[in-house]
């Protein structure tokens, strides 16, 4: 009796467990790998109007290319927006709760200072959102832009951050507004605007690069050896290549975790957090490098002071981080020249001292 | 007690001047260093303190040498005299001075220069002076004044070489002024006393040993009118005695 009760009780809690572990790895899987199916036909039978601009209103647009390269493509619309309803588009469609997969994400924004601001889409458009990794910079301080009107950030920062149009400049915004104990540099390749040796700096493009490659894989312009690895030298003979001379390498200070709640830790009010040599958020670094759907590859660079590589490039210079030490030699070795005369003539003056006296003297 | 003659060296204008390039200069060299050294230096707190005492010291020593090039240009006309090495200092003059300083310092001989108020530097002095105030001053200041300004100048910036060319000139014209600052605090001892040249540049006034013979100005040199030429070659380095304090030129 006791032991018929015990199988009765048992099964169930089996199948409930591998329920539950089929589930846990299918979560595991997360979007980026794993397909509800056949997401790109359901996905076309949304795209047939969603993607055209002559059929739906601005807002309901999905630049189909983009969407494609989305990790919510993997999931198909349905799943965000439920199954269309005969009376769409009359009836509308649900609308997606960001919160059913982005849950950590939600309740960490919830409680930071954009809480009640905005939501997930006042930054995020679901249909083109990327990964912080084929991100650049300039992108994530477009979308923060949105609302933070730059010269009144750049007065606002002025108040107590020295050269504040160029840090804004320089910088994205999350690489003070973040809760992240780590950094990586993200390098990226970077023209002179109209390829103009003073125009203001912008990304190179895709096409700049495979143009420049002469049809070859664009990592191969950098990773000259074809290791998958880019090292400090091959970062170096990139910079110094005079064949394309407005093409430099930028660096970017990024995050290592994208918080969502946008608080100012203490230790990014201290300048020397970054203007300071061989500190260890500056030694990790990925090269950046753009794709042809408009997304970015993300490439290792070896572990390093990346940072005395793009010191080479004109425009970028991190005070107190970026120094030559042979000009410290130089400028030591002036110093000492200028203790000459004190030093030799002042000894030579006292022990010729009784010579002075006498003369005062006689 | 020796009778001593007083002469209006140096005018409260220059006085002021001066002193705030010192100290001005001295704060930057100190901030200077922990902006490139912040590991090991750190005088000033925070890095942000450094960088503001540095901003305002450069303006405040910038302006300092705007006003003090307008003062000997503009007011008192005698910037070229003044700093420009005339050609008997080039053929004569800087080698003389340098004898006294190498050897005959050492041998107790007395200075082949005096200064007056239209003769105030030897023709060393002048020579430094010119590189100093012509060259290293405007250009550490014009690198500075691009170093605090790199977005709105950028295009200069690129036009110079870049921030790391900016960044290196501004460092070694500094060190230059730092070796230049050893020397000359050290020379402004070099009188008859430690004190007696540092004096002037505190009170305006110099005081001198009344002499009967050649060895200094007379009181009729303090009295010289314009034109008057220093008392520069004594008996020691021309090779005989002069008369009236040891060889007015014309002037």
């Amino acid at each position: 009796m006791k032991k018929e009760r015990v199988n009765f009780i048992t099964l169930p809690i089996v199948i409930m467990a591998l329920a539950a572990f089929a589930g846990l790895c299918a979560a595991g899987e997360n979007a980026a790998g794993y397909s509800y199916g056949d997401s790109a036909a359901r996905n076309e039978a949304c795209l047939v109007c969603h993607a055209d601009a002559a059929k739906v209103k601005p807002a309901f647009f999905v630049d189909r290319a983009r969407y494609a390269h989305t990790t919510h493509a993997n999931i198909s619309c349905p799943t965000c927006h439920g199954g269309s309803a005969v009376t769409h588009p009359a009836a509308g469609a649900a609308k997606a709760d960001c919160r059913a997969c982005h849950q950590a994400e939600s309740e960490e924004y919830a409680s930071g200072i954009h809480a009640g601001k905005t939501g997930c889409a006042g930054c995020h458009n679901p249909h083109k959102v990327k990964t912080p990794v084929e991100i650049s910079g300039e992108e994530i301080n477009k979308i923060c832009s949105g609302c933070h009107n730059g010269f009144e950030m750049t007065a606002k920062h002025s108040e107590w951050l020295p050269q504040a149009d160029l840090h804004l400049r320089m910088l994205p915004c999350i690489t003070c507004h973040t809760a992240s104990p780590d950094y990586y540099l993200s390098l990226y390749v970077v023209k002179g605007k109209d390829g103009s040796r003073f125009g203001r700096p912008e990304l190179a493009t895709y096409d700049d690069l495979k143009r420049l490659a002469g049809g070859k894989d664009v990592v191969s312009l950098i990773d000259t050896n074809g290791d998958r690895t880019i090292s400090i030298d091959e970062l170096r003979a990139f910079n110094k290549d005079a064949s394309h001379r407005f093409l430099r390498l930028q660096g970017m200070m990024t995050p290592e975790v994208a918080s969502h709640k946008f608080e100012i830790l203490d230790d990014r009010r201290n300048c020397t957090f970054c203007h300071a040599s061989g500190t260890p958020h500056m030694q990790k670094s990925y090269l950046s490098l753009p794709q042809a759907g408009g997304t970015f590859q993300r490439i290792a660079v070896q572990r390093g002071p990346v940072l005395d590589v793009v010191y080479s490039t004109p425009d970028f210079y991190l005070m107190g981080s970026t120094k030559s030490s042979r000009m410290n030699v130089v400028g030591l070795a002036i110093i000492c020249g200028g203790l000459i005369m004190p030093v030799g003539h002042g000894t030579l003056r006292f022990l010729t001292r009784k010579n002075r006296k006498e003369e005062e003297e006689p | 007690m020796k009778e001593k003659i007083r002469i209006y060296l140096q005018p409260i204008p220059v006085r002021i001047w001066h002193w705030i390039n010192a100290f001005g200069i001295i704060t930057l060299i100190v901030t200077g260093t922990q902006i490139r050294f912040p590991e090991t230096v750190q005088i000033l707190g925070s890095y942000r303190n450094a960088i503001h005492v540095h901003n305002v010291a450069g303006v405040i020593v910038s302006v300092s040498f705007s006003f003090w090039f307008f003062y000997y240009k503009m007011v008192k006309h005698s910037l070229d005299r003044l700093y420009i090495p005339n050609e008997e200092d080039l053929k004569h003059g800087i080698v003389r001075q340098l004898m006294f300083y190498c050897f005959w310092y050492f041998l107790g001989r007395p200075s082949p220069f005096h200064a007056t108020p239209e003769e105030k530097f030897n023709p060393m002095q002048k020579s430094a002076y010119l590189a100093v105030m012509f060259v290293l001053m405007p250009l550490v200041g014009l690198t500075g004044i691009l170093l605090m300004n790199v977005t709105p100048l950028r295009v200069l910036i690129l036009a110079w070489g870049g921030l790391k060319v900016i960044d290196g000139l501004h460092f070694l014209l500094a060190c230059s002024l730092c070796a230049f600052l050893f020397t000359h605090v050290y020379l402004a001892t070099l009188g008859a006393t430690p004190m007696a040249y540092i004096k002037p540049m505190l009170t305006g006034w110099e005081e001198l040993p009344k002499h009967d013979d050649h060895h200094g100005p007379s009181e009729d040199d303090a009295l010289a009118p314009p034109g008057y030429r220093p008392v520069r070659h004594y008996p020691e380095y021309c090779g005989g005695p002069r008369h009236g304090g040891g060889g007015h030129l014309p002037g």
